[in-house]
């Protein structure tokens, strides 16, 4: 057993970051930041509170007319050194994010990376946030579009990809021109440290980058501060819909809110099988489940029993010989759900399935994961027998549960799909160019998968969703996230 | 339970270990037999690039979305051991050091197949190793 080095030692007692200054919280209440596979406390996070977002958006506020005035050629150039700091950190954020998250190893470097693509992408801005322009839009006069930015930002993290989802949208908030906060998530705080570390590191001047740790109440003052012009957010539909949507909204701000999922994986009978079930495996178990692109309901088209017996008997094979346990010990393949309430929340959804008439045909309830402690680790789940109209079909469980479910055609199929309040991902798996078309052509999601489990997008375009799973009009990545981030402004000039 | 190598980060570090070893063997050589120290030397060297090699193409190749951490094929690390080197004569150290980059040659091609699964940029990087080595291997064959 290859237990790889932990970069956290002790107990870590975490402060904000407020221009270019690491500052305790005004809040003096903390809680503990366990990680979830050995359940060792390794960070104390304040609870937080207004004025700790007031500092930051202050410091934030200063320092935006001078940060706008540096070239965008000069801010790239601190991305490239933020760029040169991740790769050389490389190793230990992902270290980091799985001792605050439970994920493996594989996993949290592959989270890493994305948030490390981002950055890169940003560094292009110089030409991502060109304007355009036509001559002689009547004799004599000019037209130009230039992007322009706003002001200060903001984001309300998830505690599921810690590191990777700021970074959706930061670089190109700060690339573009604006000054940014960050809120990461309570309960995994420290990778997001460990990121403005590197930031401090690489030279940003002060108030270009705040960090403030908390709970509610400084979400509640980055959504009312009038001088914070936009808000991303990512996290559950209730929150995102309820609260950052309609409170940022009606505070006038601009608002993406990427929401929950509830994704379906379309198996047709001609599918290649090999690249199927791995694609599967990943897609329902990878991440522990926790993730808005995981599958969540297998569905089996036609009436070919002997290819979805095949199918699912893989599935499980592979399933049962998962190994659970620590994300630092090499050879595991899936660490624990990311706190306590999260496993009783998946459990809670296994209870419901097996009340609502669904045959467990996998209880993750039963793996082992000796020699760690069992609070937060649970394995793979399979309900077969599943109908549309039963909760573990159509709500977000967010853990390792698939439910299968059958379709007699591919439009029922997409009617299944389409039936659900959510619409962020979608795949299907076929070797038919007809079907896959007919398949991303009526699908009602954002992020669709061909012969793909995992949709997920690269940096260099926008992260969909659509339905219950976005609010708001412009997603996070690529050319949405340069928009989301400038105001389009036209000159019409003339010269006598 | 026996060790078995299950996930792309098992069979990176398997394969800088072996690497490693191989490196320090020809370090060893190129001190034993000094009329042949210039071409140890540098297949010891050549052994830390193709560590670095698959090392930068998992870093560079790894997401969040790919099948990183569940392979439907295990490899058995026991299967791969380098033999020492014996303090003995020329012939036999070059033996030796045949059958590790026989093992090392083996390696590759089972990781290849097995990462294919896991990571796409990574079979391309073992399958160029392979190359490599197998011109390392009839180096070898001309020093006897």
């Amino acid at each position: 057993m290859v237990v790889l080095e932990e970069p956290i030692k002790g107990v870590i007692e975490l402060k904000n970051y407020v221009d270019g200054e690491w500052v305790k919280s005004e809040a003096s209440e903390t809680r503990d930041v366990v990680n979830p596979a050995t359940m060792n406390k390794i960070a104390e996070v304040p609870v937080g509170c207004r004025e700790d977002v007031r500092a930051a958006v202050d410091a934030a506020v200063d320092a935006y007319p001078r940060w706008r005035r540096t070239t965008p050629l000069t801010r790239a150039r601190y991305l490239m050194a933020l760029k040169q700091l991740l790769e050389e950190n490389f190793e230990e954020l992902g270290r980091v994010v799985t001792m605050e998250h439970g994920k493996v190893i594989d996993e949290a470097r592959g989270e890493v990376r994305r948030g490390i693509e981002n950055v890169e992408t940003a560094t292009g801005i110089p030409s991502l946030m060109m304007g355009y322009n036509a001559e002689d839009i009547s004799r004599g006069i000019d037209e130009t579009l230039i992007k322009q930015p706003l002001g200060v930002f903001a984001c309300v993290a998830p505690f599921n990809f810690p590191f990777m989802v700021p970074l959706w949208f930061m670089p190109y908030a700060v690339a573009t021109g604006n000054t940014y906060v960050i809120k990461p998530s309570p309960w995994t705080p420290l990778s997001m440290m460990k990121l403005v570390e590197l930031i401090d590191e690489a030279g940003f001047p002060p108030g270009v980058v705040n960090l403030v740790n908390g709970e509610a109440d400084p979400v509640t003052e980055i959504l009312e501060n009038p001088a914070v012009r936009g808000v991303s957010f990512v996290g559950s539909t209730k929150v995102g819909r309820d609260v950052i949507y309609r409170t940022g909204a009606a505070h006038g701000k601009r608002v993406q809110a990427q929401c929950g999922a509830k994704n379906f994986l379309v198996v047709t009978p001609d599918a290649d099988l090999e690249l199927t079930v791995s694609s599967l495996m990943s897609s329902f178990f990878g991440n522990t489940g926790q993730r808005c692109l995981a599958g969540a309901n297998l569905v089996f088209v036609g009436d070919d029993h002997a290819f979805m017996d095949k199918t699912l008997g893989v599935i499980k094979e592979r399933a049962a010989a998962l190994k659970l346990g620590y994300g630092l010990e090499e050879g595991v393949q899936m660490g624990p759900l990311q706190a306590e309430p999260r496993k009783r929340r998946v459990v809670g959804y296994i209870e419901t399935g097996l009340e609502e008439g669904a045959e467990l045909t996998m209880d993750g309830r039963e793996y082992s994961c000796d020699p760690y402690p069992e609070t937060c680790f649970l394995g793979p789940s399979i309900f077969e027998g599943v109908a549309l109209d039963m909760a573990i079909a159509r709500e977000e469980i967010f853990g390792p549960v698939m439910s299968v479910l059958t379709a007699e055609t591919l439009d029922d199929a997409v009617e299944m799909v389409n039936s659900s309040s959510y619409g962020n991902a979608a795949s299907i798996f076929t070797r038919d160019g007809g079907t896959a078309r007919r398949f991303q052509y009526d699908v009602e999601c954002g992020n669709i998968g061909v012969n793909i489990g995992t949709a997920a997008p690269m940096a260099f375009f926008p992260f969909s969703g659509m339905k219950d799973s976005f609010f708001g009009d412009l997603h996070g990545q690529g050319s949405d996230a340069v928009d989301f981030f400038t105001e389009n402004k036209v000159v019409i000039q003339r010269w006598p | 339970m026996a060790l078995v190598l299950r996930t792309t980060s098992q069979i990176i570090s398997h394969h800088a270990r072996l690497e490693t070893e191989s490196a320090e063997g020809y370090a060893t050589l190129a001190e034993r037999h000094p009329d042949h120290r210039g071409v140890f030397k540098r297949l010891a060297d050549e052994n830390q690039r193709h560590k670095a090699r698959v090392e930068r193409a998992y870093r560079f190749g790894v997401t969040d979305a790919y099948e990183v951490g569940i392979t439907s094929t295990q490899l058995d690390p026991g299967e791969y051991q380098l033999d020492d080197y014996a303090d003995d004569s020329l012939e036999e150290d070059l033996a030796t050091a045949l059958r590790n980059e026989e093992t090392l040659i083996r390696f590759c091609l089972d990781a290849a197949k097995t990462s294919g699964e896991l990571l796409p940029d990574l079979p391309d990087t073992f399958e160029y190793l392979v190359k490599r080595k197998r011109k390392r291997v009839e180096l070898l064959g001309s020093l006897t």
